[in-house]
């Protein structure tokens, strides 16, 4: 009977072979919603784009187990190993590259956030059988991301194969080149993440010489940023929140405040008009400082009327009358504009020779007031351009000392990483730009929390390997500073 | 065709003894049966009588069982009577349905009547086995109406939760008992009840427990967990024909409710005031949730959502909460005062009735049963139903003396419009009671739950930013439940030879379930309406064939043997399809989606053949040896084509028993005092196979993305070298009775060992996988059962009192988990369920307060001193919490008790059934989140006398210690915590914002009153020439009492996710409830 019995265990639900595209399209949504989702969690919080008037325990640095990000650049790294595994088998360069691409931006996430992580060994389970993989420094890390993104970029357009299910640069033949883009700017990102441990100068030039063999993002048109859809489920991934939860998360003090005194155009974007304000009739836009009580924070400014909600271009279906529309913002990776920031940071510094770094600046600042001048719907009623007195006033002029224009690079990049996952908080992390004041009623001992805990369960999983890495890094909790940031 | 042999009439002389202590028995009457020959036996129990060898005896003697006995061609037949069921050598169904005695088992049983399942009643019948059945565990649903329970017996063998369940046997025949459903997808968790709770009680004749391997052996795997051998009532008996009606009716009202304040109102904590404008946080606090609001006061008024509006001084049809009133309406204020009993006036009294009639009839020839029960139940949450309709007609027919059929089959078709949504989120009451409606709410107006010109549209509540109105959820968002099911059998048996027969028997259980989960607009998950439709379809088929010998080769040695095969097939068959927004409102249907439909479908089979058989040997009617062996071969273990090259196959397994037992009150001659005692002994090894489809590493798809179709990798990890399971136990034990059977004492001892279990182990996602499924494990049991009878008082003028103890405590360890594998992780939901080595099965970890220690100065909060160790650290004055989960205690009973006393006289019987439980931890969610929303009656603590920190009674100082220093050696310096903090903030502090566990387990023992009755039965001679018989009148009452020390919440409680129910944790269950009324059998 063991013939019949095959049949009969053969599962004729599921398929057990698959092909890359339709792996591909999954891994970029659930990765980028995830990030869309840490942001709001708390990227934008750390950072004080956004506070809590309720439900305060993440604004006090309260943060408990957070195992999203592990959970999701693991669990999708498996299928990015898929595609790995697939493209090295039948020689499919393309999607070879663009799946080295999503494995350097992902393990990225993960060790910018929890420091030493599991990197050669992970995701070795099927093939290797190893189910406790041990744990790699961050450095080893990031050896490995810097290779693997410039391996991407030398296959990538060697394959004769055309690429499906890329829902983020739409596949085809005229993707592959704003792969190349998107691998050799993070590339930036990452060399720059490491650039106050490492001298990155040679390798950074080394892409900035030659923009041919190097292709970097040259406008917002290449900003690797997915395109949502109007209807569930591929809404941006707030769209079906409770109003009162969306509500929870307003407009932070220091976004406000800082927004305010440059006059900039974005703040409606990120910020609507109090509900209440001081005199009838007047558009206020009011921050609420972070990190604070409960109590206090539901009763700042005579309460949550007082206080502007979050921007409707990230609200959700019940968060106003008549609705918002579902897919305005996108879920970001990385955009053109932070990749001037980066330039015009290392130009400042010297790590690169090529370009001016007032330039990059300005490129940065114009490309993110454009971005959202696209993408925000004409009946919100916004006008996203800066008066030419924007880019002249000293908040904003290229001018001062060398620490002065740094300051200015960073803050106007930290406005421009808002809802970018956990990008801002990394970048905060590495140059302190701009200064972050821990809330008066934080539970942190006033230290700004700079690193997840490792997720409970790798306690009970992988509890040997998870100890050795805690005993070289330090203690696993919110203030241990990661490799790159000692 | 055999009859055409004429028989010639011969003498037979026997003796006719008691079973019990083999004495002889005089006065006993002996009739060839369908004649009038007959005679009594003499003095000394011998008798003689002239029949011819086609005949068959029967002896009848008052207070002992009637016998029937073929003659055969035997000359000599000596007899043994035994004591009528009340007292003892009762027949027990065992495995295969093969009535055995029970004196000859070598192993535990216990059995309930009938009777003692339709006189009080529970809609699942399986909740009846507590406190009733030694070693039996049964925990019911959170959700009431007929749910779910969670049966185990003898504790758990299985790390994995859904496999200690028992198997549950109709006529002996297995029927599927599995959950499909209570899924927790998009917060439509529902527990729509497993397949044995669709069991009707009246049909049942009598339910038997198998508990160790040795008794289930013969049943193969799905047994390893113990069986519950259902036999179903039959006409047989019954001469000519017989009407029985029986009908129950009972109310239920909640058992223990949570208890809430009543002080404080709706609001924030800082005793400003309260003002509603929209629900939203347009006027004062009126977007919380939270009950931290303005104390209650006759002199405060405030804009509610109830309170009217009124435009340019003139009042409107609308409401506060209607945000759809005319622009420039003005709400008028209210009092502040409190509803009270918020939950006692939502829900409602529920009610059970039950009416059953059956018609039964028999002759020589064959015997019938027709039975019809009627069930319509509405829960105690309103709108909750549950109808259940079950026909049931069982035959049996002899051909010819030696060819005969039987045959059961019984429809059961089920109804519920609505069953309750259960566990933690916005679609479930318990939820919204338990944890974020304020007292200031008052219920009645939230009847009527549109907004007035919206109807159907916009929901009418007290708030908008979060919830629902508790009304639209359960009169608007129903899981509706259609069920039809058939379970039959019919079997053939052919008697060879006077000792040999054989039997084919075929069984089917099919059922076929519709599933409509509807959710209106505006629902907060659902802001444009849902509706699902579910379909499940599950069969399973046995066909097998038994052949069973039986010869008594002289007055010394019996043997008889079985040898028989099984086919199992089952099949289960799922679609769903979801709009998951709805053009039309209140259009439920597919047709009207408004996206596009989400379709899931799955078809899954499993066969198993099998093969197996038995022998036993009754060596002079005192000493019995039972050997059984089975090998099963499982579709499950067979490797698909394409994992061939993957593995090794192992699809095929032998398993063996071996039982003994030994009456050495018939053997030795033991004092007077001793009725009855038997020892028995058992080895057995059970093996066991996997689900379907094991071997499958899948890609599964999801929702596209436009045109790009989506598919991922599952997260288990296969594997193609599993071996089957194994399961090997030991039970000894010893029955005695004394005094006349006034004392009767049954004690098992057993060990279980389960290894090579088949498990998904979770893994470190950092592998790729989340598990992996594997061979693994050494779980050992070992427990002590012990019933305990006895009959204190029984006296001439009837008067009898008799007491029942059923006493049961199980160990289980885990031994060894897999290489390199210390923890496996079985569930987790706040605290996690974990098998260590080393350590008990139900354990359970989750994060706790950081406490003082001198034990290891590289750790922190090292007390040089010593002086505070052991305290609570406080930092700010809140609890800090350790960063590792730590031992939280073990959810399973160190044991349990039921205690049922029985009172007779005359016409009168009054039985009432303690149930004890002592020990285990339960985790109670509704602290955790009813202290965040200052819903439950702690929250008073700290805020005595409002929320000024500066008046006496506000603000808590945890007791415990701060950090005054870390010192450059390490070490800390502490001083005893005297940081104040609100009571708002000390409450969600205290489960460090839903993380710190500890402080919220509590001790789950207690003591239920489960069971009263109080029956009266009517003469027959009364009714005179009326043609009623049997009449029975009976006062019933069903956890009418419970006592413990877990507040707000039943202990005996579980929760469920995503189809496994989760013992130990406490999710926001529905209250259980207590049942109280009457109930009437009567014959005609």
């Amino acid at each position: 009977c063991d013939n019949e019995f095959e049949q009969i265990n053969n599962n004729p639900n599921v398929p057990t072979a698959i092909s890359p595209d339709l792996l591909l399209a999954g891994v970029l949504r659930n990765t980028i919603n995830d990030q869309v989702n840490e942001a709001w969690g708390i990227g934008n919080i750390v950072v004080q784009h956004t506070a809590k008037i309720q439900f305060v325990n993440e604004d006090r640095y309260l943060w408990g187990e957070r195992n999203g990000v592990w959970n999701s650049v693991y669990g999708n790294m498996r299928n990015v190993q898929n595609i790995i595994n697939l493209a090295t088998a039948s020689q499919q360069n393309n999607y070879l590259g663009v799946a080295l691409v999503l494995k350097s931006w992902l393990f990225s996430i993960a060790t910018d956030t929890y420091g030493d992580i599991p990197y050669t060994d992970a995701t070795k389970a099927k093939s290797d059988g190893v189910y406790a993989p041990k744990y790699d420094t961050q450095e080893t890390v990031y050896n490995g991301i810097l290779a693997d993104l410039k391996r991407a970029n030398e296959i990538l357009g060697t394959g004769s194969e055309s690429i499906s299910g890329d829902i983020l640069f739409g596949g085809g033949s005229g993707a592959i080149i704003k792969w190349r883009k998107l691998a050799n700017s993070l590339r930036v990102r990452y060399l720059m993440r490491i650039s106050n441990r490492r001298n990155v100068n040679t390798e950074l030039q080394e892409i900035l010489s030659d923009k041919a063999k190097f292709p970097i993002f040259e406008s917002n048109a290449d900003n690797a940023a997915l395109v949502y859809q109007a209807t569930a489920p591929n809404q941006w991934p707030l769209y079906g929140s409770r109003v009162g939860s969306f509500d929870e998360f307003r407009a932070s003090k220091s976004l406000v405040d800082r927004l305010t005194a440059l006059n900039d155009p974005r703040l409606p974007v990120f910020a609507r008009p109090v509900e209440r304000p001081s005199s009838a009739g007047r558009v206020e836009y009011t921050g609420i400082p972070n990190g604070l009580g409960d109590t206090p924070a539901l009763n700042y400014n005579g309460g949550p009327q007082g206080v502007s909600r979050v921007g409707l271009s990230f609200a959700c279906l019940v968060c106003s009358t008549p609705a918002p529309v579902p897919n305005v913002m996108r879920g970001l990776v990385m955009t053109y504009a932070e990749l001037q920031f980066l330039l015009a940071e290392a130009r400042e510094k010297g790590l690169i020779t090529t370009g001016s770094a007032e330039t990059y600046y300005l490129n940065g600042i114009r490309a993110n007031f454009d971005f959202y001048k696209a993408i925000v719907p004409t009946e919100y009623g916004i006008n996203v351009t800066p008066s030419p007195e924007y880019f002249t006033q000293a908040g904003v002029a290229y001018t001062g000392t060398q620490q002065e224009k740094l300051q200015k690079i960073g803050t106007q990049k930290w406005v421009a990483l808002f809802f970018n996952g956990l990008e801002a908080w990394f970048d905060w992390r590495r140059t302190g730009i701009p200064t972050v004041t821990p809330g008066p009623d934080n539970l942190n001992n006033n230290r700004v929390p700079v690193r997840y805990p490792y997720p409970l369960n790798e306690q009970s999983l992988n509890g040997t390997n998870r100890t050795e890495a805690v005993t070289r890094q330090g203690t696993d909790d919110l203030n241990t500073p990661v490799w790159w940031d000692k | 065709l055999l009859s055409g042999l004429s028989a010639v009439a011969q003498t037979i002389t026997g003796r006719v003894a008691s079973a019990d202590d083999n004495q002889p028995l005089p006065g006993v009457s002996i009739v060839v049966k369908g004649t009038t020959t007959g005679t009594t036996t003499g003095a000394d129990g011998r008798f003689s009588i002239n029949a011819p060898s086609t005949a068959t005896l029967t002896f009848s003697f008052i207070g002992y069982e009637t016998q029937e006995i073929a003659v055969g061609n035997r000359s000599t037949i000596d007899v043994t009577l035994r004591g009528d069921a009340q007292t003892l050598g009762e027949v027990v169904v065992t495995a295969l349905g093969i009535q055995r005695e029970k004196k000859a088992l070598g192993y535990a049983t216990q059995e309930i009547q009938g009777e003692a399942l339709t006189i009080a009643r529970e809609t699942n019948v399986t909740n009846q086995l507590a406190g009733k059945i030694a070693g039996v565990t049964v925990v019911g649903s959170p959700s009431g109406i007929g749910g779910s329970s969670r049966v185990t017996i003898r504790g758990e063998r299985s790390v994995d939760l859904n496999k200690n369940q028992p198997l549950y046997v109709i006529d002996g025949v297995p029927i599927s008992n599995g959950f499909t459903g209570a899924s927790g997808r998009n917060n439509l968790e529902v527990d729509f009840g497993n397949g044995a709770s669709f069991i009707n009680p009246d049909d049942i004749e009598s339910i038997n427990v198998l508990k160790g391997g040795a008794a289930s052996a013969l049943y193969g795997a799905r047994a390893a967990n113990g069986v519950i051998v259902i036999k179903t009532k039959s006409g047989r008996g019954n001469k000519g024909i017989g009407v029985e009606i029986n009908t129950n009716q009972t109310v239920e009202t909640p058992l223990v409710l949570p208890e809430y304040q009543t002080v404080y109102g709706q609001g924030n904590g800082n005793g400003g005031d309260f003002a509603f404008v929209n629900g939203g946080g347009a006027g004062l606090t009126d977007g919380t949730d939270e009950a931290w609001g303005p104390a209650f006061s006759l002199n405060k008024s405030y804009p509610q959502y109830d309170s009217p509006r009124t435009l340019n001084g003139q009042p409107t049809n609308f409401r506060g909460g209607d945000l759809n009133a005319p622009a420039g309406s003005v709400i008028t204020p209210t009092p502040w005062v409190a509803e009270t009993d918020n939950l006692r006036k939502f829900l409602q009294t529920g009610r059970t009735n039950t009416t059953s009639i059956a018609l039964t009839g028999s002759n020589d020839a064959g015997n019938f049963r027709l039975a019809h029960t009627l069930l319509n139940q509405t829960g105690i949450v309103p709108n909750t139903d549950l109808k259940r309709y079950t026909t049931s007609l069982s035959g049996g027919f002899k051909f010819t003396p030696k060819f005969s059929a039987n045959a059961f089959v019984s429809y059961i078709k089920g109804e519920s419009g609505n069953r309750p949504s259960i566990s933690y989120g916005t679609e479930s009451i318990m939820y919204l009671f338990n944890c974020w409606l304020p007292p200031s709410v008052q219920l009645e107006p939230m009847k009527d739950y549109w907004m007035r010109g919206l109807e159907g549209v916009r929901q009418y509540s007290w708030n908008y930013n979060y919830h629902d109105n508790p009304y639209l959820t359960v009169y608007e968002n129903t899981n509706g439940q259609l069920y039809d099911r058939v379970i039959g059998n019919a079997s053939l048996k052919y008697d060879l030879t006077p000792w040999l027969s054989v039997q084919g028997r075929t069984a089917i259980d099919y059922s076929s379930e519709k599933r409509e989960y509807k959710r209106a607009f505006s629902t907060q998950r659902f802001p444009f309406g849902q509706y699902r439709d579910s379909r499940i379809i599950t069969e399973e088929r046995n066909t097998d064939f038994l052949f069973t010998a039986n010869k008594e080769l002289n007055e010394t040695w019996t043997v008889s043997g079985t040898f028989g095969g099984n086919q199992l097939r089952q099949k289960s068959d799922f679609l769903e399809t979801n709009a998951g927004q709805l053009n039309i409102p209140g259009i439920y249907n597919l047709t009207n989606s408004r996206v596009p439909l989400q379709t899931s479908q799955s078809l899954v089979e499993k066969w198993v053949n099998s093969l197996y058989g038995s022998a036993q040997v009754s060596f002079r009617n005192y000493l019995f040896l039972e050997v059984t062996a089975r090998n099963d071969w499982s579709s499950a273990l067979t490797l698909p084509e394409y994992a061939r090259t993957f593995g090794t196959q192992d699809n095929s397994y032998f398993y063996p028993s071996v039982a003994l037992s030994a009456v050495l009150s018939d053997i030795f001659t033991l004092p007077q005092s001793v009725s009855f005692l038997k020892a028995r002994l058992n080895y057995a090894s059970v093996g066991n196979d996997t689900d379907a489809f094991t071997f499958t590493q899948s890609y599964n798809p999801s929702d596209p993305f436009g045109s790009s179709q989506i598919y991922g990798e599952t997260d288990r990890l296969a594997n193609f070298n599993l071996k089957p399971e194994i399961s090997d136990s030991f039970e000894g034990g010893v029955e005695l009775k004394l005094f006349k059977r006034r004392v009767g004492l049954d004690v098992s001892y057993y060990q279980t060992n389960t290894r090579n279990q088949i498990l998904n182990i979770p893994l470190s996602i950092t592998s790729g996988y989340n598990s992996r499924a594997i061979n693994a494990g050494l779980i050992r049991n070992n427990g002590v059962e012990v019933a305990l009878n006895l009959v204190p008082v029984e006296l001439p003028n009837s008067l009898r009192w008799g007491v029942d103890f059923n006493f049961s405590a199980n160990r289980s360890k885990v031994i060894r988990l897999a290489d390199n594998i210390q923890n496996f992780v079985m569930a987790s939901r706040r605290v996690s369920i974990e098998a260590r080595v080393g350590e008990r099965m139900g354990d359970m970890y989750g994060i706790g307060f950081a406490r003082v220690q001198n034990t290891d100065p590289t750790k922190p909060y090292y007390d040089a001193t010593g002086q505070y160790v052991g305290q609570m650290v406080f930092n700010q004055g809140r609890p800090i919490a350790t960063t590792e989960r730590i031992k939280l205690g073990n959810y399973n009973p160190d044991f349990l008790l039921g205690i049922n006393n029985s009172l007779t006289y005359r016409n009168l019987r009054l039985s009432f059934l303690f149930d004890i439980r002592q020990g285990g931890k339960l985790y109670s969610e509704t602290q955790t989140v009813g202290r965040e929303g200052g819903i439950i009656i702690e929250t008073l603590e700290g805020r005595a006398n409002g929320y000024d920190l500066n008046l006496p009674g506000n603000g808590v100082i945890g007791q415990g210690v701060k950090v005054v220093s870390t010192n450059a050696d390490g070490t800390t310096t502490f001083a005893p915590n005297d940081v104040k903090v609100n009571s708002r903030q000390w409450h969600t502090a205290w489960t460090g914002g839903r993380n710190i566990a500890e402080g919220v387990m509590y001790d789950a023992s207690f003591v239920k009153l489960r069971e009263v009755q109080l029956g009266f039965n009517i003469p027959d001679r009364i009714w005179g020439r009326v043609p009623l018989r049997g009449v029975t009148f009976t006062l019933v009452g069903r956890n009418l009492a419970v006592w413990s020390k877990v507040p707000h919440v039943d202990p005996e409680t579980l929760s469920y996710s995503g189809g496994t129910a989760l013992p130990g944790i406490e999710y926001m269950a529905i209250p259980s409830a207590r049942s109280f009324g009457f109930n009437l059998g009567l014959k005609l």
